[in-house]
């Protein structure tokens, strides 16, 4: 025990600059193993520190404390520690211990799924996540913890709020597959299906050296979600997707690959018997709800496909195409879909007839010109960042090694301008 | 030395005579100091600004070289105007000014300018001096009031007017004893349509030369700074108006004469058919800046995603051939 209370004294000792919390560091980590091995008479000693001041050593004595196999009773009241110490610590010494703070975290995580209220983790999680990503582009291992709370909170709007931000640094990647699917399925839940679209996509064509149940099971939702969002799938992955992605990824996802192609047949009878076939099989992966969606999405399609043939259509003849039992589903399905902004089109209630009309923006207002300008701007520090990434790679010696190897030779003159070996 | 003119004579300064001063004196520093590191100096007049730094690495314990010349030009009545100059030798420590160069330099200009003769002569350096006064007093025997055209080669960006100062000669009395000191007068600049577009064409001059991107952008900046002038000026304009209208400024008729036909040259488009069509063009430029960027982008990330592929992708394309041997 005395051990543990000079270190006690040292932390309340060092706590106030910034060089003193760097020497405090030092002396945590050569007392870590100590503080695991008498990590069950850790609790008591918690209260005579504070976290808002003792942040490190705080997290230190917290991370040994939680070390140890999780009770219910004991869940509860690390929970509520965890929660007031994530709340008041400081970023800047939390982020000298990064790993720590993680593991304290997702001790956390795993304490409230065991008291089976994840409300009651999304708030301090939000705040762990703020606090340790050293900036908005950054990803850190949390974010997917926090994305799983909201998802089994089911308090989506928050995870969209931190789903808006644009990420350009990652830890690990495995943060980002399941960060993105996690995304994704909060989307879906939001019904923001071009924003799941783009996350699913991002998981979907992520470098991996193996394939991966993660990127599995987001290219099965990113099926479905691009039939319900575009109203096709597009065969191919696009060429930055890895190798491994492209070769694999469409034999371990059948059943929906063919569920995309009788969709593409656009007869609904067909797509129905299809769906009843596999129910079990979507089932089982917790797609049903989409393909439910997939299923009604398909009138859309169709009434869409209308709109580049006919300029004006009676409801009765939308009816018996689109094979709806009633005009009155048809104009249903038109009002919706004029109020989504998916078609544009005026329905003349009199004569029962619908006129496709062109999309009337005309880009004459200043509120487009700065939605312009916007993008604009976005765009251009995003050029800037790719140039960048752009000549880092250029100087990687891996990629002029194999630049180099596979240019083609014809004489001796260019025998030897573009080194093979790089020995620096 | 220098309280204002009382003769009452109103000069007029062509730009032709402030380009050759600065060519000169351009020309004599760039030859004097040759460090190893000199760049390619433009020996050509440069802009109106008088941008008299052209060498590299200039070392600066010498001080800057006096360059001597003389003005020629025309007076008719109270004017006198300032067409011409050329160049003279003349060594300050010895005072000696070359005669025979000057006459014959005379000679010549007078079978081309028949009208012309010398007015004065010039110099650069910051302010007139003591010794200047012998030059002046040596060119009195050519003209009886010559003038002294100094030119302030040194670069100051804050400065907004020409460093260019032109004085007479006057008889004071001081401490009892007459004596001839320089007085400065204002002068007014004149051109000919030609100077006009010479000077025009060489403040558009970028050193660069020229792609079509740097045109493009001079182009604009030439247009953005004209229009920023005619707003600052404007601007001006309106809060003498607003004055005037106040009673703090007395009403001159005059002046809003001027005023009134100025406004009415100014474009003052406010109906509801130029807003559409102004905002749609708008939009339409904004537009086609916005594709530009994407395939700018475009391209950028597909080289990226190749060098990535080729680096990172173990099955990769064995496209390329092995030695040739």
């Amino acid at each position: 025990m005395n051990s543990v209370e000079g270190l006690l004294t040292q932390i309340r000792g060092l706590s106030s600059t910034a060089s003193d919390v760097l020497s405090l560091q030092n002396v945590l980590k050569q007392a870590d193993e100590s503080l695991h091995a008498e990590s069950t008479r850790l609790l008591p000693f918690l209260d005579q520190l504070d976290p808002s001041k003792h942040s490190l050593g705080y997290l230190y004595f917290l991370e040994a404390c939680t070390a140890g196999p999780v009770t219910t009773e004991s869940a509860s009241s690390f929970v509520l520690i965890i929660a007031r110490f994530i709340s008041s610590c400081v970023a800047e010494q939390i982020r000298l211990a990064p790993d720590k703070f993680i593991s304290v975290c997702k001790r956390f995580k795993d304490q409230v799924l065991l008291l089976e209220e994840p409300l009651r983790g999304v708030a301090p999680m939000l705040t762990a996540v703020r606090k340790l990503q050293s900036s908005t582009e950054h990803l850190t291992t949390l974010h997917p913890e926090f994305l799983l709370l909201c998802l089994l909170a089911k308090c989506y709007k928050t995870g969209l709020s931190i789903l808006e931000e644009d990420i350009f640094e990652v830890d690990q990647p495995r943060d980002l597959y399941l960060y993105c699917y996690y995304g994704g399925m909060i989307c879906i839940g939001q019904k923001c299906f071009r924003k799941a679209l783009e996350l699913l996509h991002n998981v979907v064509t992520a470098p991996m050296s193996t394939i991966n149940a993660i990127a599995v099971e987001a290219y099965k939702k990113y099926i479905l979600v691009s039939l319900i969002h575009h109203g096709q799938l597009s065969t191919s992955l696009p060429k930055y997707a890895s190798g491994v992605a492209q070769r694999n990824l469409k034999s371990l996802c059948l059943s929906y690959m063919e569920l995309a192609n009788s969709y593409n047949n656009g007869k609904i009878a067909d797509l129905e018997t299809y769906v009843q076939a596999n129910m079990e099989k979507f089932g089982s992966d917790n797609n049903l709800g989409l393909v439910k969606q997939v299923v009604s999405s398909i009138y859309k399609r169709n009434i869409q496909r209308l709109t580049q043939t006919y300029l004006t259509l009676s409801l009765q003849d939308i009816a018996n195409t689109v094979q709806l039992n009633r005009p009155k589903e048809a104009e249903m399905h038109v009002l919706q879909m004029i109020q989504d902004g998916e078609i544009y089109a005026t329905i003349n209630q009199k004569d029962g007839m619908v006129r496709f009309v062109e999309d009337p923006e005309l880009y004459k207002t200043c509120e487009m010109i700065e939605h312009i300008d916007l993008s604009i701007q976005r765009l251009m520090t995003l050029s800037n960042k790719l140039t960048v990434m752009d000549e880092l790679i250029s100087c990687d010696p891996l990629y002029l090694g194999k630049a180099g190897r596979e240019r083609q030779r014809f004489d001796f003159d260019d025998f030897d301008s573009v080194p093979q070996r790089f020995n620096i | 030395m220098a309280s204002s003119s009382s003769s009452g004579l109103t000069f007029k300064l062509h730009p032709l005579v402030i380009v050759n001063i600065s060519d000169h004196y351009t020309r004599v520093k760039s030859q004097l100091s040759l460090p190893p590191s000199l760049t390619s100096t433009s020996s050509a007049a440069t802009s109106n600004n008088n941008n008299n730094n052209s060498n590299g690495g200039e070392n600066n314990q010498n001080p800057p070289p006096r360059v001597y010349g003389c003005v020629i030009g025309v007076q008719r009545g109270r004017t006198v105007e300032i067409f011409n100059s050329f160049e003279l030798i003349y060594d300050p420590s010895t005072r000696s000014l070359d005669r025979s160069f000057l006459e014959k330099k005379q000679e010549l200009y007078k079978k081309v300018f028949p009208h012309f003769y010398v007015l004065g002569w010039y110099s650069t350096g910051s302010d007139a001096q003591e010794s200047d006064m012998h030059f002046h007093k040596a060119l009195m025997d050519i003209n009886e009031s010559p003038l002294y055209v100094l030119l302030n080669p040194a670069i100051n960006p804050a400065q907004k007017d020409l460093p260019v100062t032109i004085y007479e000669s006057e008889l004071h009395v001081i401490d009892g004893v007459p004596q001839l000191i320089f007085v400065r007068s204002s002068y007014l600049i004149e051109t000919v349509e030609a100077e006009r577009i010479s000077v025009d064409h060489v403040a558009h001059l970028k050193p660069s030369g020229g792609s079509a991107a740097t045109q493009l952008a001079a182009q604009l900046t030439g247009i953005h700074s004209a229009i920023k002038m005619l707003n600052s000026r404007i601007r001006v304009l309106h809060q003498y108006l607003v004055g005037m209208q106040k009673g703090d400024i007395p009403c001159e008729s005059s002046v809003l004469r001027q005023v009134s036909s100025l406004l009415r040259r100014l474009p003052a488009i406010e109906s509801e058919k130029f807003q559409d069509d102004f905002l749609m063009e708008y939009n339409d430029t904004l537009l086609i800046t916005y594709l530009a960027m994407f395939t700018n982008c475009s391209s950028t990330m597909n080289e990226l995603v190749d060098k990535f592929n080729t680096t990172y992708d173990r099955h990769s394309r064995r496209g390329g051939r092995t030695a040739f041997i």
